[in-house]
């Protein structure tokens, strides 16, 4: 049988009042009640989890000690904290002592103004959950549209099985001070006055053991036979998103869980290639862009940071072939993606200086330069190898400011990116080539001055 | 068998039976793995799609697929319902612990036989192409066979599989792990060729005289990608091809071997198959002097421009007329004063010469040029 999570790393024990020494008071041993709910809020910026674990105690008029141990797990003693859910005005919680001499354990020490069953919710921090979000995009074969998939995919490595656990995820950046992994594995809950001794993680499970395991939580993902996929509710709380995974999930140890969590068709996406030499160097980089809004049939919620890999269907029977993957920033609603899908042989641009010159020296008094003009006349030819139209931007960073520039040929859309930057944009045909010239002069030294009086 | 083939199992959960291990009611038989197509046209990645018949229960199926000893990247993996789309539904997809495999939980509506395709990138799986092509006699024309070299180190046995390229037909091949296969993928008879003998001057020594060895011409077969000589259909991928020549004794000799980048269509395969002797370069600078000197208040040179004679002879002692490119690099601003022959500019700074030499001729020329606004 799979133990229960708690079961195993919270033995918690009702010890009778009578006993004074209470760490080794182990007298009248309480059976603990199988848990009534376990949630688990899993965080994917920082390795951390808050479990709420629901159970009912059985508690005695008086003073009851509760014990707690976490042996093997990855549970951060430092957040363990207890909430009567009813009594709570008859129920008082004095402290929790991390006994001397003993490792893994703490007492709760609890006054309680009434007998028998009292629900209390334990909640605790823990390592070793995580999850991350990843996406499979389909182009159409015309790639004017794509499908895209969002899947979240929910890792246990925390050296515990989490059954029919309410699962949720957070999208968001946490802030927080201390590694929950390092808090777990200190000999002290708080450390000592000099730096704790750091200990090493659980052991690894032999490899007969995970054949077992592989059987057991196969069990239990027989347990809940759903005839469609879950839904991922999403909402927005302060700085994060919160998905909540519909129902119940069991995510064994060392397991990982790939569940889905939007399907959209048919978006609307733009492809663009790209030539940079400052940023991309020599080769010419595509691009696959769309905006996180109603327009392009998405925007209902910021979409996470993860990985996509894109697909091109090729034919009728949805044959596919690998496009490339791209890994991409958290997406806030409204905001434009734009997916490197890395370097493209068959566009090609190229820039090619054609003339060189210098003209209106000007000299200082001492008969030395002090400012010239360079004027270079480059040919750029732009070639599309792809049986498909395409637009290509190509992106001129110029040393500063002051220049000017004349153009001519076939140069599409003509832009000011910035002061010392231009771009011009081109659509091609397919199996196509397009070509356009400009001459560039630059000013240097005094002759900076001239060109800034004149603008 | 395929080791995937062994590998994947199906495991069906009654979806009603649901407290213990005992649930698990039937491991059926492996399912064949029918139409499997392997895509090599992103030379990166090579894509794996397999179809296989499940015989799906009424309700919940397991299905565990596993590659243990081949690289797959796990979430590249997908599953294509293709039978019955609408009533079977991918539910979750699991990974367990320590072992390249995932299970996936399916839900079927109905209990039916269910075709799916499974798709992934497949690592150690590629293809290579090599270029076979014997010239004729007189160098006029070659043939070019290309070879595509299948290798499969991916881990996994493929007995049939539909290989597909963005190049030329797609065909049906088998392939073990470990094993690689070359096949004539296209060829291409009688394309007409330039011979190119190339002097650049900024690699080669302008004086043979004063080198102790003989100074080899370079020497390139042009071939053009066009429809005008039969190719021009797609772009040729990049590849090792070896020139052979007939000699004209019914065998022939291997002239040499060069790699070629991708040719998109419409652009020159150029590969270069040694070097000659028998074409000879000699240059001299007869003349470089400034001119037009600016001096600043302490009498330093602060610009000047020169002006520079360049004298070129070029010797063919072949039996052959030839064509020599001939590149030479002027740096920075410049102009031509005299230049008997005509040049095309390769850039800002290299001009292009085609001269044509007849069989045991010479022809001999000076270019006059001045170099503008040079600062010391």
């Amino acid at each position: 049988m799979r133990h229960s999570v708690l079961n195993r790393i919270l033995a918690v024990t009702v010890v009778c009042l009578a006993v004074a020494s209470p760490a080794l008071a182990k007298v009248d041993l309480v059976t603990l009640p199988a848990g009534k709910r376990i949630q688990l809020t899993i965080y994917n910026s920082a390795d951390l989890t808050l479990a709420r674990d629901l159970r009912e105690l059985t508690m005695k008029k008086g003073e009851n000690v509760l014990q707690f141990s976490w042996a093997g797990t990855l549970i951060d003693p430092t957040s363990l904290d207890m909430m009567p859910k009813r009594f709570g005005d008859k129920i008082d919680i004095f402290d929790i002592t991390y006994p001397p001499r003993v490792r893994n354990l703490g007492l709760w020490n609890i006054r309680s103004g009434v007998s028998g069953s009292v629900p209390v919710e334990i909640t605790y921090f823990t390592s070793g959950l995580s999850w991350r979000a990843f996406y499979l995009g389909t182009l159409s074969n015309d790639e004017k549209v794509m499908d895209l998939e969002g899947y979240v995919r929910v890792s246990n490595q925390s050296g515990e099985d989490y059954p029919d656990a309410e699962t949720r995820l957070i999208v968001g950046k946490i802030h927080i001070l201390d590694q929950i992994a390092e808090l777990a594995q200190r000999e002290f809950p708080y450390g000592r006055p000099f730096p704790p001794e750091i200990l090493a993680r659980p052991a690894a499970v032999p490899t007969e053991e995970l054949a077992v395991r592989r059987e057991r939580a196969r069990e239990a993902v027989g347990l809940v036979a759903a005839a469609k996929p879950k839904e991922i509710k999403k909402e927005g709380l302060s700085e994060y998103f919160l998905y909540t995974i519909e129902g119940t999930e069991t995510i064994a140890d060392g397991w990982s869980k790939r569940l889905p969590s939007f399907k959209t068709r048919g978006v609307p996406v733009t492809n663009l290639y790209k030539y940079e030499e400052d940023r991309y160097g020599e080769n010419v980089v595509r691009f696959l862009s769309f905006k996180n809004d109603k327009e392009h049939k998405l925007g209902d919620t910021p979409i996470p940071d993860g990985v996509i890999k894109v697909f091109r269907t090729v034919d009728e029977q949805a044959h596919l072939s690998y496009t490339g993957q791209a890994g991409f920033k958290y997406i806030p609603v409204d905001e434009d993606v734009e997916l490197n899908l890395g370097a493209a042989p068959d566009v090609r641009v190229k820039p090619k200086l054609m003339k060189y010159a210098t003209a209106n020296y000007a000299f200082d008094r001492k008969g030395n330069i002090d400012g010239l003009d360079e004027i270079t006349t480059f040919k750029v030819e732009v070639e599309n190898f792809r049986d498909i139209p395409v637009r290509v931007e190509v992106t001129r960073n110029f040393p500063n400011q002051y220049f000017e520039l004349e153009k001519s040929g076939d140069l599409g859309k003509f832009e000011k990116v910035d002061m010392d930057t231009v771009k011009f944009t081109l659509d091609l045909k397919p199996n196509s080539k397009r070509e356009f010239e400009y001459t560039h002069t630059q000013y240097h030294g005094t002759r900076q001055d001239r060109s800034a009086s004149r603008s | 068998m395929g080791k995937m083939l062994k590998c994947l199992t199906v495991t069906f959960v009654l979806a009603l039976v649901c407290a213990s291990a005992s649930a698990r009611t039937k491991l059926v038989a492996l399912p064949e793995r029918d139409a499997t197509i392997i895509r090599l046209d992103n030379p990166a990645h090579t894509l794996v799609e397999e179809e296989r018949v499940l015989t799906l229960q009424k309700g919940e199926n397991q299905i565990d697929f596993s590659w243990k000893g081949v690289h797959i990247d796990p979430d590249s993996i997908r599953i294509l319902i293709l039978s019955h789309p609408t009533k079977v539904r991918l539910i979750s997809v699991s990974y367990p612990p320590g072992e390249d495999a995932l299970v996936w939980n399916i839900y079927s509506d109905g209990a039916w036989e269910e075709t799916v395709r499974i798709s992934y990138l497949l690592t150690g799986i590629d293809r290579l192409i090599e270029y076979k092509a014997p010239t004729a006699k007189d160098e006029s024309k070659l043939d070019l066979n290309s070879f595509l070299v299948l290798r499969n180190f991916s881990g996994e046995d493929f007995m049939s599989a539909k290989v597909i390229l963005n190049y030329g037909e797609a065909f049906e091949k088998g392939i073990q792990h470990e094993e690689t296969k070359r096949m004539l993928f296209l060829s291409s008879k009688d394309l007409p060729i330039r011979k190119v003998f190339t002097f650049d001057a900024a690699t080669l020594p302008w004086d043979p005289e004063k080198v102790p060895e003989n100074v080899g011409i370079p020497v390139t077969y042009e071939i053009k990608n066009s429809a005008e000589v039969g190719l021009g259909k797609f772009g040729l991928w990049d590849g090792k091809a070896r020139i052979y020549q007939d000699d004209g004794h019914g065998s022939t000799i291997f002239l040499g071997e060069d790699r070629t980048p991708f040719v998109p269509v419409g652009e020159k395969m150029k590969l270069y198959i040694g070097d000659s002797r028998d074409i000879v370069v000699t240059q001299r600078k007869m003349r470089e002097e400034r001119t037009n000197i600016t001096r600043n208040k302490n009498n330093q040179i602060v610009l000047f421009d020169t002006d520079e004679v360049l004298s070129i002879k070029i010797e063919n002692f072949k039996d052959k007329d030839a064509v020599l490119t001939l590149i030479e690099h002027i740096p920075g601003q410049w102009e031509i004063v005299k230049c008997p022959r005509k040049y095309e500019l390769d850039d800002a700074y290299a001009l292009k010469f085609e001269i044509p030499v007849k069989a045991r001729d010479k022809v001999e020329f000076s270019m006059h040029y001045q170099r503008k606004n040079v600062r010391p």
